[in-house]
């Protein structure tokens, strides 16, 4: 008589196997509850075929003889930088109030950190909708959005900045008669602001793309000549505004990725 | 010269960008047309019509739970499928794995889609399969492989070699490599990307929503242009418990795994 050894799975394969047939029973759930097929996107390509078709070659002519391109790609470039710029400031404001190590008032803190979690859950769509409603259709509703967004992102990031800095500096001058100000500007300051640059840079970088989805709901800018050309169903002319975005984000991202790694790099600011 | 005296010239490395910052800033706030009146007639209107909103339409709520859910399944289904495709990017984006030539063009592709908009992905598509929530869903997977792709792609080049040529020396292939080498060694890497991008793409769910990928977004989106501003209220205020409970998910599951350790 042979033994035949039975090995039985070992417990961590045991697991795997019950965490993925749960998650491929959940997905499949989910996709026939929502009537997703994933096949269907290759079963009808011929849709994308047709549409690609009509998209190319593009038309860049539309570019040219409408001169408010050229306006509405500045439009967008100084939406996301004002976004940026006043939406840093006022978070980094927010976060000085809201750190534990600059504001020694408690009830203060819980309030400021009350208002930047208010704005961090408040949807965008809400936001441009009430500010187009507000200020009227336009750059300025998008860009008084971005300021909106930009505050909820990086508010909480700096108050966790602004903690992290090291203390003993600041010790050290208090020790020899500074006051709570002169802390904050010879000891936390010097020591966030190489971060606070170059977080407020890759802000910059994701309200160039946040400020094209705006411009489709009336926020201006590019986005809105793109939801224009869409809506008229003129593809070639929406071809031509994709690979303007498309440049405009990536030369965006250089550029704040060249100023980051300057600054990151050399890190003497101060 | 006194030392002491603050002088132009220490402070000649903050006053000068400073006065270039706010040159541009100037400029751009023309081009955007944007003025400080402007600004408080616009927050009188904005805060008078906040009021409007007020109070809330509850007998709406019912008929926004459905909305609600879909917009969840639309951005978990996008996660899950996005992140599947996005391992496969990574693996083709990583040098250690592929080969130099395909390593650069998926790294090309995976810039090229980092650079396209989810929303302009998703208009594409309403126009090709036309409205509805795969529109939706094929948008954010896609959105994820510009993000989670390349994040991976960067974990998996700075994997240690040791454990991948030890495994290929005793005569792995490279599937056996992938499974036994790289695999268990980016598993908490990738899923804290997924946990991050699921956020991101339950706040993009919302907004694609309302262009027309149906779920919560579309209900907002409705009931403004109706001018049912009690109704759109309602929809504000289970967006924003959706956004804020999804978030206390994704912290409690990642406190949950940094506990546990690796998790394999």
């Amino acid at each position: 008589m042979t033994t035949i050894d039975i090995t039985l799975p070992s417990k961590k394969f045991k697991r795997k196997t019950t965490i993925f047939s749960i998650t491929a029973i959940v997905v499949t759930v989910a996709c026939i509850y929502i009537g997703f097929n994933p096949f269907a996107i290759f079963s009808e390509f011929h849709f994308m075929r047709d549409l690609l078709a009509e998209m190319f070659p593009p038309n860049y002519e539309t570019l040219t003889e409408n001169s408010s391109t050229g306006y509405a790609i500045l439009q967008t470039l100084s939406m996301a930088f004002l976004g940026t710029v006043y939406g840093g400031i006022i978070a980094i404001i927010l976060a000085f109030l809201a750190a534990s190590n600059t504001m020694p008032y408690k009830p203060v803190r819980m309030v400021v950190q009350g208002i930047v979690s208010l704005v961090r859950v408040m949807p965008t769509l809400v936001v441009v909708l009430i500010f187009v409603i507000a200020v009227g259709p336009g750059a300025f509703a998008g860009m008084l959005t971005l300021v909106f967004t930009i505050i909820g992102t990086f508010g909480r990031l700096f108050v966790d900045v602004i903690e992290n800095a090291e203390n003993s500096p600041g010790e050290a001058i208090y020790s020899v008669g500074a006051s709570r100000l002169q802390v904050l500007r010879y000891s936390i300051f010097p020591q966030i602001l190489p971060s606070l640059i170059a977080s407020l840079l890759y802000s910059f970088d994701v309200s160039m793309r946040s400020a094209i989805s705006l411009g489709i709901f009336g926020g201006g800018g590019i986005g809105f000549k793109f939801q224009l050309a869409k809506s008229v169903l003129h593809y070639k002319d929406m071809t031509a505004y994709i690979s303007i975005i498309i440049v405009l984000v990536i030369a965006t991202e250089k550029v704040s990725d060249y100023f980051r790694r300057r600054i990151l790099g050399e890190g003497k600011l101060s | 010269m006194n030392p002491r005296k603050y002088s132009l010239k220490r402070y000649r490395k903050f006053i000068l960008p400073l006065i270039a910052l706010a040159a541009v800033a100037e400029g751009a706030a023309i081009v955007c047309g944007a003025t400080f009146d402007k600004l408080f007639t616009g927050l009188v209107n904005g805060f008078s019509f906040l009021g409007h909103m007020f109070p809330p339409d509850w007998t709406a709520f019912s008929e926004m739970i459905v909305p609600a859910l879909q917009s969840i399944l639309l951005a978990f289904l996008g996660t899950i499928f996005g992140t599947i495709l996005s391992v496969f990017f990574a693996m083709l984006a990583a040098s250690n794995i592929s080969h130099k030539w395909v390593r650069n063009t998926v790294r090309f592709l995976i810039g090229f889609e980092r650079s396209v908009p989810e929303i302009v992905i998703l208009l594409l598509f309403i126009a090709a399969y036309g409205l509805g929530p795969m529109a939706g869903i094929v948008a954010l997977s896609l959105g994820c492989i510009g993000m989670i792709g390349k994040l991976l792609a960067d974990t998996i080049e700075e994997l240690d070699s040791v454990m991948m040529e030890s495994i290929e020396s005793v005569g792995a292939n490279k599937w056996q490599i992938i499974n036994f080498g790289v695999l268990p060694q980016i598993m908490p890497s990738l899923i804290s990307f997924t946990l991050f991008r699921f956020e991101i793409n339950i706040r993009l769910s919302v907004l694609l929503g309302a262009v027309g990928a149906g779920g919560i977004g579309y209900e907002l989106e409705y009931s403004f242009n109706m001018l049912q501003y009690h109704r759109a209220m309602t929809a504000v205020i289970i967006i924003m418990v959706m956004v804020f409970g999804i978030e206390r998910l994704t912290a409690t599951i990642r406190e949950k795994i940094a506990g546990e350790g690796a998790l394999r």
